[in-house]
């Protein structure tokens, strides 16, 4: 009782006030233009949000969903960006916006097959990157189109749907993969192809050379033959720059190309495995 | 030249980071890309630029007047923490690309101790700094503290490019670099 006594009423309830009373001015102020400097947000962008895959993966070009979503409802992106969300929710999301999707969902594949079959340039010993690698003469495969199987694809992928395996070059399992595109954007060789997702075959094979050149380099490369092109019942398959272009629309799926291709560079694309 | 001495103390002499160890915990957090150290660089500068002027006037016809000095940190807390709402709110509403690049950075310096630092520092009577003063010291260390950022981003950012022992990846190296950069400060020491 005798410290109580000896302070007085004045030395607790001046600052008491002081200090209240900022912190009352500051909250009423900040109230206040707190309500006028609202930034008001589209509820739309919340709706289509929440349809996205969640995936923030980065393959559409933005810095994730929500901002994808942003730049979706102001028209500034096209829904097809995105390829991680599956088509019953881009449909949702074009009924919200007004807008119609005509996207095809899309797969992923890496269009080499070399990997230790392709020779070797030189012995790399830096940095155990491809993009590193990349910076040194193109790489340490002679082959200047081939996968360079360092696995950069497989550090920037978000679902852990790559790997390099004793094959030495990128593979893809698709039952994971959700065609991001993050392996296409980091891939200094733009190795990694987009293909519809309901495609039956791919070309394994992403070099332009002539067939001479390419045999001496990699035994599975493309030699532009054109064997598959000529077999094609369909006629879904022409040669541009020594390499098949197939035209998924034409192509019904036989195979012909698989079983007629000398080097084995066309493979099946078996697709998810549901 | 009084500007000058204040400027050269605030940046090199007195910084903030590497000669007080003040706000190391931003230091190391935010300092992975040299982008991102930037940004929160320019924060910490705009946030204790203003800070300084204001809790300068706070203290000088507040609490001065009335004798209350012994409340200045907690009044400076105060004034911070709703100073750095208020900006948030003006930059989100009038420039959002600035908005998105300070964006996380800005609701972190509000406990951010370097800011209060540097607002308790400022009204120090043996400094008798008048306003102007306090402001530009405010001011440049904001710009020291982002020297320091930036630079050790730097270093981080060749770090993980390099060899290093598994024992020494990560934090431990960063500490080191911290280190030598703090203790090649120490020839700035004296100076002034």
């Amino acid at each position: 009782m005798l410290f109580l006594a000896e302070v007085s009423v004045e030395a607790i309830f001046i600052p008491l006030g002081i200090l209240g009373g900022m912190a009352i001015i500051f909250a009423l102020l900040l109230a206040i233009l707190g309500k006028k400097l609202a930034v008001v947000r589209d509820e739309r962008i919340d709706k289509v949000a929440k349809l996205l895959s969640g995936a923030n993966c980065g393959g559409c070009g933005h810095a994730g969903c929500d901002d994808f979503a942003c730049s979706l409802v102001k028209g500034e992106a096209s829904i097809n960006d995105c390829n991680a969300t599956p088509k019953e929710n881009k449909d949702k999301i074009a009924e919200i916006l007004g807008i119609t999707n005509d996207g095809e969902e899309t797969a992923v594949v890496v269009a080499c097959c070399g990997g230790v079959n392709s020779k070797d340039k030189y012995e790399y010993q830096g940095y155990g990157d491809c993009k590193s690698m990349e910076l040194l003469a193109g790489g340490n495969k002679q082959c200047s189109y081939a996968c360079l199987g360092k696995a950069t694809c497989v550090d920037n992928c978000p679902n852990y749907a790559i790997e390099v395996g004793m094959e030495g070059y990128a593979e893809i399992n698709q039952d994971k993969c959700t065609a991001c595109g993050n392996c296409l954007t980091n891939c200094p060789k733009s190795v990694i192809k987009r293909i519809p997702a309901s495609a039956k075959v791919y070309v394994a094979c992403n070099s332009h050379d002539k067939g001479k050149a390419v045999r001496e380099v990699c035994s599975n490369g493309c030699i532009g033959c054109g064997l598959c092109a000529k077999n094609c019942p369909e006629g879904a398959i022409t040669m541009v720059d020594n390499l098949p272009v197939i035209d998924y629309k034409k192509c019904i799926g036989c195979l012909k190309c698989v079983e007629k291709c000398p080097v084995k560079c066309i493979h099946e694309f078996k697709g998810k495995s549901k | 030249m009084e500007y000058l001495m204040i400027i050269v103390g605030a940046v090199f002499v007195n910084n903030f980071v590497l000669s007080q160890f003040l706000g190391i915990c931003p230091f190391l957090g935010v300092s992975k890309k040299t982008e991102t150290a930037l940004g929160m660089g320019f924060a910490v500068i705009f946030v204790m630029g203003i800070a300084s002027l204001f809790t300068f006037i706070v203290n000088q016809y507040i609490l001065i007047p009335l004798e209350l000095e012994y409340l200045q940190t907690i009044a400076f807390i105060l004034i911070i923490a709703s100073l750095v709402q208020l900006v948030e709110m003006v930059i989100k509403k009038f420039s959002p690309t600035l908005y998105s690049a300070l964006g996380v950075y800005l609701p972190l310096i509000t406990t951010n101790c370097a800011v209060l630092g540097v607002a308790l520092m400022n009204v120090k009577p043996i400094y008798a700094y008048t306003l102007g003063q306090a402001f530009v010291n405010g001011l440049f260390s904001g710009v020291g503290f982002t020297l320091a950022i930036v630079l050790l981003a730097g270093i981080r950012e060749r770090l993980q490019y390099s060899d290093i022992p598994k024992a020494f990846q990560g934090f431990p190296i960063t500490l080191i670099a911290a280190a030598i950069m703090s203790m090649s400060f120490v020839i700035f020491s004296g100076m002034i």
